[in-house]
C-alpha cells in the first residue's frame, strides 16, 4: 500500500477463522523481528506492514515476508498474548426496547443474549481503541439506525449487524445502544492505550449499578 | 499568570489553529492514527529556518485569521500555505526566519494559496507529548494542547533553542524552497486496485478532479467525473493510511489524510506518492489535482530524495549568517 507499506489481502469477508488466520500472519512476521518492519494492523481479512521504506525496499521487504509466511507450520495456534476481559454493562441503554421490538424478544432475553456469550476481537480501528467483537447471537442482528446519533457518550454499548463494541470516546455513532460500561476502552496516558487487542476474548457482565457513572452521562 | 517560562500567547483567536509536529506512528494497531502535520514538507521547512529539527513540534493554521504573542526573544518563519501575515505591523515572506522580541505580534491574516501554514518558532512548542507527539488529535480531543484547537487566552510553553542565539535572516535557497504549482500527483495502484480493472485505472488517471469543498484533516473528497464500476464497496474493514484513494458507491474518490482511521471498508484502488501528498493538501477547494500513474520503486527514491534535500537544507540555512 502506497510507499510506506505492504498490506497481504487473504479475502474479502468477514469470517471468524479467516480473521485469526489474519492474527496469525501478523503474530509470525512480528516474530521474525525484521528491523526494518515498524507496525502491523490487522483488519477482518487482510494485514497491513508498515516498514522504513528510506532504508528498505517495496521488492526487499515483500520478499522477507513472503518467505516468514512460506515457512508456514500446519495449525495456527491461538495467539498466545490474547487475553480475557469481563466488562461490566448496566443494560439501560436508549435503544434496549426497540431492539427487543425489533428482534420480537423480551428485554431480558436481548440482555441474556448479549452477556452470555465470548466475543472475540477481530479488529481495532475507526476510532483509537474501538474494538469490532464477534460474533452477536444471529437473533439479535439488525443493520445500522437509519439516523446515526450525532453524540454517542464514551462507554456506550452497541450493537449492529453481527458485531458489538463499546464507544472508547464520545462520538458520532449510528450503532443501538443497549447500555454503558464504566470500563476505560481507550487511555492515551496508559500502555498500551487501547484495553482491547485482537484475538482477545470479551465477556459482558450485566450489572446493576456500574459505580462511577449516572446513567445517561 | 505568574510564571516565568517563555511562553506563546494566543491573542486573537484563530478559527483553526493546532499544534503538530511529524506524528505519532506507532500505535495504528491501538486504533490511533499517525495524524501529525498535513503538509510534513512544509513543517520540516518552517522548523530548519528556526534551528529546530524538522519534526518539531510548530503552529498548523487551517483558516485565515489570529493573533499571537511573544514573551520571549526568539525567532520565527512561517512556511507551507501562502499567507498575508504581518510581524509587528510589517509585512513576512514565507520561507524566512525573522526575529522577534519579547511582546512581538504575529498576525495571520488571508490565504493566498494553500490550506495549511505553519508557524516555527525557535525551540518549538513544548506542549506535553502524548504517545510520543505533540501533534493534536482533534477527533480523539488528545495531544497537542489539550487535544482542542488552540483559542485566545492560551499559553503555550516555548522550548529550549538549541542554539544561543536566534536563527534570523535564514531563507530557503532560490530555487530550493517547497513548490506546489504542479497539479500532476503520482499514485502507484491500491490493494484493491484490481477490483476496478485496467478501465477503472484509467478513469482515475485520464482526467483531472477538484477539491471538494468537503475536505478536510481527516480526507479530501474529489469532484469530477465519478468512476463507472461495478465494485462492492462495503468491503471487511482493512487497515488504510494518508494518501489511500477510497472509492465509494458513487464513484466519487476520497484522499485520506493525517487523521484518517486506521481501518476502513471501502475500496482503495490508489495511493498517493508520500511526497506528492503535500500538492493535494496545499489545493484549496476548487483547484485541480491530476493523478499521474507510477511505481512503488520510483516512489521510493523520491521519498528518499526528499529526505536527502531536508537535511542538506539544514545544513545550507545552518551555514548563513
Amino acid at each position: 500500500m502506497g510507499d510506506t507499506a505492504v498490506t497481504i489481502r487473504v479475502g474479502d469477508r468477514v469470517d471468524a477463522g479467516l480473521a485469526r488466520h489474519v492474527r496469525a500472519l501478523a503474530e509470525r512476521i512480528r516474530d521474525a523481528r525484521v528491523p526494518a518492519i515498524q507496525e502491523i494492523v490487522v483488519g477482518y481479512a487482510a494485514l497491513t506492514v508498515w516498514y522504513d521504506a528510506l532504508h528498505a525496499d517495496y521488492a526487499q521487504v515483500a520478499d522477507t515476508i513472503e518467505s516468514i509466511l512460506a515457512d508456514a507450520p500446519g495449525d495456527e495456534a491461538p495467539p498466545r498474548h490474547a487475553r480475557e476481559h469481563q466488562i461490566p454493562v448496566r443494560y439501560d441503554g436508549p435503544d434496549l426496547r426497540e431492539v427487543a421490538e425489533r428482534t420480537g424478544l423480551t428485554i431480558a432475553e436481548v440482555i441474556a443474549r448479549h452477556s452470555e456469550r465470548w466475543y472475540e476481537v477481530y479488529l481495532i480501528g475507526f476510532v483509537p481503541g474501538w474494538a469490532y467483537l464477534g460474533d452477536l447471537d444471529p437473533a439479535l442482528v439488525l443493520p445500522r439506525r437509519d439516523a446515526p446519533r450525532t453524540r454517542v457518550p464514551a462507554g456506550s454499548v452497541g450493537i449492529a449487524g453481527a458485531q458489538t463494541g463499546v464507544y472508547p470516546l464520545t462520538t458520532p455513532g449510528g450503532w443501538h445502544l443497549l447500555g454503558h460500561t464504566s470500563a476505560v476502552l481507550f487511555d492515551p496516558g496508559a500502555d498500551p492505550p487501547a484495553l482491547l487487542a485482537p484475538g482477545d476474548r470479551v465477556r459482558f457482565v450485566p450489572v446493576r449499578d456500574d459505580g462511577d457513572r449516572p446513567p445517561d452521562a | 499568570m505568574a510564571t516565568g517560562r517563555p511562553m506563546l500567547e494566543i491573542v486573537v483567536p484563530p478559527p483553526y489553529l493546532t499544534l503538530q509536529d511529524r506524528g505519532r506512528p506507532g500505535f495504528r494497531n491501538q486504533g490511533v492514527p499517525a495524524s501529525g502535520a498535513m503538509d510534513p514538507w512544509a513543517l520540516s521547512m518552517a522548523n530548519v529556518l528556526v534551528g529546530n529539527a524538522p519534526g518539531a513540534a510548530a503552529l498548523e493554521w487551517g483558516l485565515a485569521g489570529g493573533t499571537i504573542r511573544w514573551t520571549r526573544a526568539g525567532c520565527c518563519a512561517l512556511a507551507g500555505a501562502h499567507v498575508d501575515a504581518t510581524l509587528d505591523d510589517t509585512p513576512v515572506q514565507m520561507h524566512r526566519s525573522y526575529r522577534v522580541r519579547a511582546g512581538s505580534t504575529l498576525t495571520v491574516g488571508r490565504f493566498v494559496t494553500g490550506r495549511f501554514a505553519y508557524v516555527a518558532v525557535d525551540g518549538g512548542i513544548d506542549a506535553p507529548p502524548v504517545l510520543g507527539s505533540r501533534a493534536t488529535y482533534l477527533p480523539g480531543r488528545f495531544g497537542g494542547w489539550h487535544g482542542r484547537l488552540l483559542r485566545a487566552g492560551d499559553r503555550l510553553p516555548l522550548g529550549l533553542p538549541q542554539s544561543r542565539a536566534p536563527v534570523t535572516d535564514r531563507a530557503i535557497p532560490a530555487g530550493l524552497e517547497p513548490r506546489y504549482d504542479s497539479t500532476s500527483c503520482r499514485v502507484v495502484p491500491g490493494p484493491h486496485a484490481t477490483l476496478f480493472g485496467p478501465s477503472g485505472w484509467d478513469q482515475l488517471t485520464a482526467a483531472p478532479f477538484r477539491i471538494d469543498a468537503v475536505s478536510d484533516r481527516m480526507g479530501y473528497r474529489l469532484a469530477g467525473r465519478a468512476l463507472e464500476h461495478q465494485v462492492d464497496t462495503t468491503l471487511p474493514s482493512a487497515p488504510v493510511c494518508p494518501g489511500a484513494v477510497q472509492v465509494p458507491a458513487g464513484g466519487l474518490p476520497i484522499v485520506l489524510m493525517a487523521d484518517a482511521p486506521t481501518v476502513g471498508g471501502y475500496p482503495v484502488i490508489a495511493v498517493v506518492a508520500s511526497v506528492d501528498l503535500p500538492l493535494i493538501v496545499q489545493r484549496q477547494p476548487g483547484q485541480e489535482i491530476q493523478l499521474a500513474p507510477s511505481t512503488v520503486p520510483e516512489l521510493q527514491r523520491a521519498l528518499r530524495a526528499r529526505a536527502v534535500a531536508v537535511h542538506t537544507l539544514m545544513h545550507l540555512v545552518r551555514a548563513q549568517s
